[in-house]
């Protein structure tokens, strides 16, 4: 499946079948957010980070179950209808094993967020890849507190993480997902690793010879 | 709450520096200077992004929902009753405004198209407002279209000769609380108490001392309105009577 | 949480800086009275510059920002850098001007308190003139509270020499009066059409700044301004507008 009929997707639900919001206030609401955490847990960020994925979980699937609410097929019965909800807007992939995830992952931060990050650095069994973030409304406006720490140990937005485990959860692909960099912290690139643990059951439709 | 000495603030600038010996004289050593954050190699930081920049971007209203309400869940996790978790949601919010109102005048200031009157004609920069009713029209309009993307639906001032200083904003359908389902046992929370926060924000920041606080009004037709009390300090109300007499507008 | 923190900002000011304050005025006083009529290493430079251009003579500048509740938040000090200058601020009395500024600059406070309810502006252009040191100030108020100073100090005039006297004498009598001096002997004069618009241009460069600080969620309002980027914006603004 090409890169290209994938953005022509997300961009085709995203016009078509998402309400929209004034983007500045998810930006602006994620950073009181993570700014509460960080000072109820007392800067120790290693937790916020873990806070932060857990949110990110819940909002995966939940956003999931939203979109397909929303395409007219109303609660799915099973995880295999899910799927195969999936499949019929657009997202089956008669490839590789591994573009299925690639698919949903670029598709579901363009209905998340907005943006389209790009796909990358594959190993070579396909099993991992990595997200590049060009755009990211979450850290517009941020700076990390020069505290000497937050620059090493947060990550702003580890959120993320959380809502593509939770939304390939939700399709029957369970996943690992971590930032290895991030601008906010100096780096070049903002980058999410992720890593296919296996996918759910068997009840996966059979790949397409 | 009585403000510190001017002479006592005054010598806290100095943070315990040596008066500068040396000519020429350089601020550069006279705060202790932090060694500053790490940059990419592009050395792009908050300030070379244009504040214009996500000005007319869009977001998806689920995953503000999904947001928003898992900052209530968290915070309900840490509290023991309903008004705590409001207090909390409009602490969060309270920020929030402060930076907004920066925002709004820094938008209005930049652009020909002011983002605070209505006509596009005005090119000097807005005024702060003085007044009362300048300031709840600055939220109910300008502020309120930032946000949400239209105009609050009604601005009040209370008849009662008790209660001069309350006023009310109604929105019918705030968007805060579109996804969230609030359990039978909490019915009386209003999730808009963040937005609450943002207003009491916003009257502070101008020098307003408020309390606001959300209400459920609902109606056939709408049935998540809520009404936003903004009740004005004494002192507020005070100056607001000299400003009158002294014609400030 | 934010106003229990305010409150606490308070008692804490109250009961510590007193002390700063008896531990710093003496000296600063003495030098007053020691070095003012002296004052020669500001005579030298100043005298060099003038010969660069004589028909501009360089500003010096103390710019501070203030939070509502007058928590110094950033400030800096530099010089003319238009028309050849060399954006190096050179204060008449070089060993105290850091806590004279300061001094001057919140003795305006209460004139700025009462501007602030009588002009909507956000620039409020000149707003106070303190003789003694011929310093003015400029003020500028984020609708959110937080103020803009800028103190001008034109350059002690060789011509002038007079006037040194004046200020050692002044600067200890003057210091809680009132008296408020016209400026329009002053050769560049802070208080000229010209000069307030530059200032606002500069103040307007700054706000722009101080609203990308301020959106930070990390960044709570009495937090004092660290960054070195932001300290390179506003020393650029100076540059480019005074």
């Amino acid at each position: 499946m090409s890169s290209n009929k994938t953005s022509r997707i997300g961009e085709e639900i995203w016009k078509t079948r998402v309400d929209k919001v004034n983007a500045e206030l998810v930006t602006l609401t994620y950073g009181t957010i993570v700014a509460q955490l960080c000072q109820d847990y007392d800067s120790n960020y290693q937790d916020v980070n873990k806070q932060l994925e857990k949110m990110g979980y819940n909002i995966g699937m939940r956003l999931i179950e939203d979109f397909l609410a929303k395409s007219g097929v109303g609660r799915c019965a099973n995880f295999r209808d899910t799927a195969d909800m999936i499949a019929k807007v657009g997202l089956n992939s008669d490839t590789l094993k591994g573009a299925r995830i690639v698919d949903i992952s670029q598709v579901g931060f363009k209905i998340f967020l907005n943006v389209t990050p790009t796909v990358t650095n594959w190993t070579s069994d396909n099993a991992q890849f990595s997200l590049i973030f060009e755009e990211n409304p979450l850290a517009d406006f941020v700076e990390l507190p020069d505290d000497g720490r937050a620059q090493d140990e947060l990550w702003f937005s580890n959120i993320l993480c959380g809502v593509l485990r939770g939304a390939l959860e939700m399709v029957q692909m369970q996943i690992e997902a971590h930032f290895v960099s991030d601008v906010l912290r100096g780096d070049d690139t903002t980058e999410m690793r992720v890593s296919l643990v296996r996918y759910i059951e068997d009840e996966m439709p059979p790949e397409e010879e | 709450m009585a403000a510190p000495p001017r002479h006592a603030t005054m010598l806290s600038i100095s943070n315990g520096d040596k008066p500068a010996q040396a000519q020429p004289q350089t601020q550069q050593t006279t705060l202790p200077q932090s060694p500053g954050l790490r940059v990419p190699s592009n050395r792009k930081t908050i300030y070379d992004r244009h504040l214009n920049r996500s000005r007319n971007a869009e977001s998806s209203r689920a995953s503000f929902a999904f947001l928003f309400g898992e900052m209530v869940t968290y915070a309900q996790r840490r509290v023991t009753g309903i008004q705590d978790l409001e207090k909390r949601l409009n602490e969060q919010g309270y920020p929030l405004g402060l930076r907004l109102l920066d925002l709004l005048f820094y938008r209005s200031t930049s652009t020909s198209s002011s983002a605070l009157s209505s006509s596009s004609t005005s090119s000097s920069p807005p005024n702060r407002p003085l007044r009362i009713i300048t300031l709840l029209h600055l939220i109910h309009g300008p502020l309120w279209r930032l946000l949400f993307g239209r105009a609050a639906d009604a601005l009040e001032h209370s008849v009662s000769p008790d209660t001069p200083n309350e006023y009310m904003i109604t929105d019918n359908d705030p968007l805060v609380n579109t996804y969230i389902s609030v359990p039978r046992e909490m019915s009386m929370l209003n999730c808009a108490a963040f937005v609450a926060g943002i207003i009491e924000g916003v009257c502070d920041g101008c020098g307003f001392e408020t309390k606001v606080s959300a209400h459920n009004q609902p109606t056939d037709l709408w049935p998540s309105r809520t009404v936003f009390l903004v009740r004005f300090g004494d002192a507020v109300m005070e100056r607001e009577k000299v400003l009158e007499r002294s014609g400030v507008k | 949480m934010h106003k229990i923190f305010q409150i606490f900002q308070v008692y804490t000011y109250v009961l510590i800086y007193p002390w700063t304050l008896l531990a710093k005025s003496s000296p600063l006083i003495t030098h007053v009275i020691s070095q003012t009529p002296a004052n020669s290493p500001d005579g030298l430079s100043l005298h060099t510059s003038t010969l660069i251009n004589r028909d501009r003579p360089k500003m010096s500048y103390y710019f501070t920002i203030l939070s509502p509740s007058d928590t110094p938040l950033f400030n800096i000090a530099f010089g003319t850098s238009k028309g050849g200058g060399d954006g190096i601020a050179r204060f008449r009395f070089p060993e105290t001007a850091q806590y004279m500024n300061q001094f001057i600059i919140h003795s305006s406070l209460d004139i700025l308190e009462e501007a602030q309810w009588t002009n909507g502006s956000m620039y409020l252009k000149h707003i106070d003139t303190y003789p003694p040191a011929a310093a003015y100030i400029t003020a500028f108020l984020t609708p959110s509270g937080a103020r803009f100073l800028l103190l001008h100090q034109p350059p002690h005039l060789p011509s002038s020499t007079g006037s040194s006297g004046l200020g050692a004498s002044s600067l200890l009598g003057s210091a809680g009066s009132t008296t408020r001096a016209s400026s329009s002997s002053i050769a560049a004069n802070p208080t000229s059409p010209q000069t307030e618009e530059a200032v606002r241009q500069f103040m307007n460069e700054v706000y722009e700044n101080y609203v990308k600080t301020a959106m930070s969620p990390f960044y709570k309002q009495g937090m004092e301004i660290k960054s070195p980027v932001f300290r390179t914006r506003v020393t650029a603004a100076g540059k480019k507008w005074l």
